[in-house]
């Protein structure tokens, strides 16, 4: 047996472009590399249509890869996906349970395809209903079951088979806070006991509190990739004033930059951006400089950078923007 | 020790048996109306009233039963590929298997293959009670024998056809399937007419020669009623056999599309 690698999951230069109906082509993914270290939480983050989605399918074998290498436990997924399927865990964005089953039916069902013995699948089975809570539910149709509990029944599923990795595309996208908040505490409990986790999420603050490495995607290129402390310090400040003016050019951009305690200045995402040194800026001076130059401020905040910060910055636009 | 292959195989064809028992009420009105309205009709009434020959249902007999295995394969086979690959997803939690994709085809197909049988067996009881004395089944000892292979035969025609037909069809255009793909497959397919007696109209005889339906009916004549003049069995049973491997091969490659094209 080969010895256990420490990166769980390897991608060098992986691309995918689709082609149109109409004959054109896009490139979804453009030869993006990143590695995943073994039992640890990924972010991998980026907008709707950044390319998050085609990545984790490549990754996960549903989409064919045009070009690169994906290895997963040090088995080449591209040349061997059957070997690879047997590495992970996937739990898909969307409901993929198996409707006209009962939840310990999926468990169970799942576990046989993966090769599992009876005994085994139905001690796992017991297992996961009860650590997700939905042992009281386990003879009910997924069909009735609310999006919360299908979402916790899909991540029980893809741990039947004990995966070394468990890919998680956005997995609390329409989910309450509290139910978030139950789902990460699970979610832990399964790092904790070993499983290394990629996920995908725009919800920011998710990787910020969960993630050891975060990687930043965006028009299906690595744009960042570190731990949120380096992101962050990807950003000349940690201050961020941001500006609301009624109209905007780079001119207002360039004046910005030379105001007191000002390191930079940015248009993003229809705001300017002011990366101070301090934390205390000169309001009353940054009003008066908007006033000189005939705009009107609609709205102005201070705030301490996040994730949001970092991704508005290197992409320049907002990662829930609407897509364009 | 157990075989990961088979047992996923063996798991998936349970878990199709298992959705499908639990569904049994949809399954027989699906299988059963078709082929009941038509026996009441062209075997039962329109003999009753003159209209055609007291001896037509024994010439449409054979192809009651031929179409109901085909026509309940390919729906058994198309319609869960359509829906699992477009709306439900479903079938994704099968092709994560670490085992060949082509085994969630295969898995699927068998369970085609038993629904067309089923679908067969259905029909039987019907044909008894509104066709009765009218079908006269002149079973032969050296005909016989061939049955059971055209059955198998048929039945994997279905389910090949299926295979292709779900991974084509999307679910939008499941309205359209009806008038146009069943209902020109049943009406071209050598039900109410043998292929021989089509020399009158050559050009028609040529054409439905891409309907398997008919190599499945003229088989099954040969079988079941060796007295009506059918087409040889080499042939019926060398179009069955031709039909299965251009549409399993292109079945199979869109299948692969599919997979990994989710």
């Amino acid at each position: 047996m080969s010895a256990q690698t420490e990166n769980i999951l390897e991608v060098r230069n992986l691309k995918k472009t689709f082609t149109m109906k109409s004959g054109h082509k896009v490139e979804a993914v453009k030869g993006i590399s990143f590695s995943v270290r073994r039992g640890e939480i990924f972010g991998f983050l980026g907008p709707n249509g950044a390319g998050k989605s085609t990545t984790i399918s490549m990754l996960t074998t549903q989409l064919a890869a045009n070009d690169g290498e994906i290895l997963i436990d040090g088995i080449d997924a591209r040349r061997d996906p059957v070997a690879a399927r047997a590495k992970i865990g996937v739990v898909a964005q969307h409901n993929n349970m198996d409707r006209s089953l009962t939840a310990r039916e999926n468990l169970l069902f799942h576990a046989k395809y993966f090769g599992m013995d009876e005994a085994a699948a139905e001690k796992k089975a017991d297992e996961y209903l009860e650590k997700f809570g939905l042992a009281e539910w386990q003879n009910d149709y997924v069909s009735s079951f609310s999006g919360g509990m299908a979402q916790r029944l899909k991540i029980a599923r893809a741990m039947m088979h004990t995966p070394s990795i468990l890919f998680l595309d956005e997995p609390t996208t329409g989910l309450d806070p509290n139910y978030r908040e139950i789902l990460w505490e699970q979610m832990l409990e399964l790092n904790k006991q070993g499983t290394t986790i990629f996920l995908t999420t725009h919800y920011m603050e998710e990787p910020e509190r969960f993630c050891e490495n975060i990687a930043i995607v965006n028009h299906g290129e690595l744009k960042a990739l570190g731990t949120s402390s380096q992101l962050k310090a990807l950003i000349p400040s940690k201050n961020i004033l941001t500006l609301k003016l009624d109209s905007l050019n780079e001119d207002d951009a360039r004046a910005a930059a030379a105001l007191k305690d000002v390191q930079q200045a940015k248009i993003q995402n229809g705001t300017l951006q002011l990366y101070l040194n301090t934390k205390q800026p000169d309001f009353d001076g940054i009003i008066r400089w908007t006033e000189d130059r005939h705009k009107t401020l609609q709205n102005i905040s201070l705030s301490t950078s996040t994730l949001d910060d970092v991704f508005l910055y290197l992409t320049g636009s907002a990662m829930n923007a609407p897509e364009k | 020790m157990n075989n990961p292959i088979s047992s996923a195989f063996w798991a998936m064809v349970h878990r199709d048996l298992l959705a499908q028992w639990r569904d049994k009420g949809e399954f027989i009105f699906r299988v059963v109306m078709l082929p009941l309205i038509l026996i009441i009709t062209y075997g039962y009434v329109l003999p009753e009233i003159g209209l055609v020959p007291r001896e037509f249902p024994t010439h449409m007999f054979a192809g009651m039963i031929g179409m109901s295995i085909l026509i309940t394969g390919i729906h058994g086979t198309a319609i869960p590929f359509t829906m699992d690959f477009n709306n439900m997803h479903e079938i994704e939690d099968r092709l994560q298997a670490p085992v060949p994709a082509n085994l969630v085809a295969y898995a699927k197909m068998l369970v085609g293959i038993i629904e067309a049988f089923i679908g067969g067996l259905l029909v039987l009881p019907f044909s008894a009670f509104f066709m009765g004395s009218r079908v006269e089944l002149a079973l032969q000892g050296d005909r016989i024998v061939y049955l059971v292979p055209v059955l198998i035969l048929i039945a994997i025609a279905s389910a090949t056809l299926g295979l292709l037909v779900g991974t084509i069809v999307k679910p939008m255009q499941i309205a359209a399937m009806f008038p146009g793909f069943l209902m020109p497959m049943v009406f071209s397919g050598a039900i109410f007419f043998t292929w021989k007696s089509l020399t009158a109209v050559p050009f028609f005889q040529k054409i439905i020669l891409i309907n398997p339906l008919v190599y499945a009916n003229e088989a099954l004549r040969f079988a079941l009623t060796p007295q009506i003049d059918s087409m040889p069995i080499a042939c019926s049973a060398g179009g069955l056999i031709i039909s299965s491997l251009i549409m399993g091969y292109f079945g199979f490659k869109r299948f692969h599309y599919m997979c990994v094209n989710r």
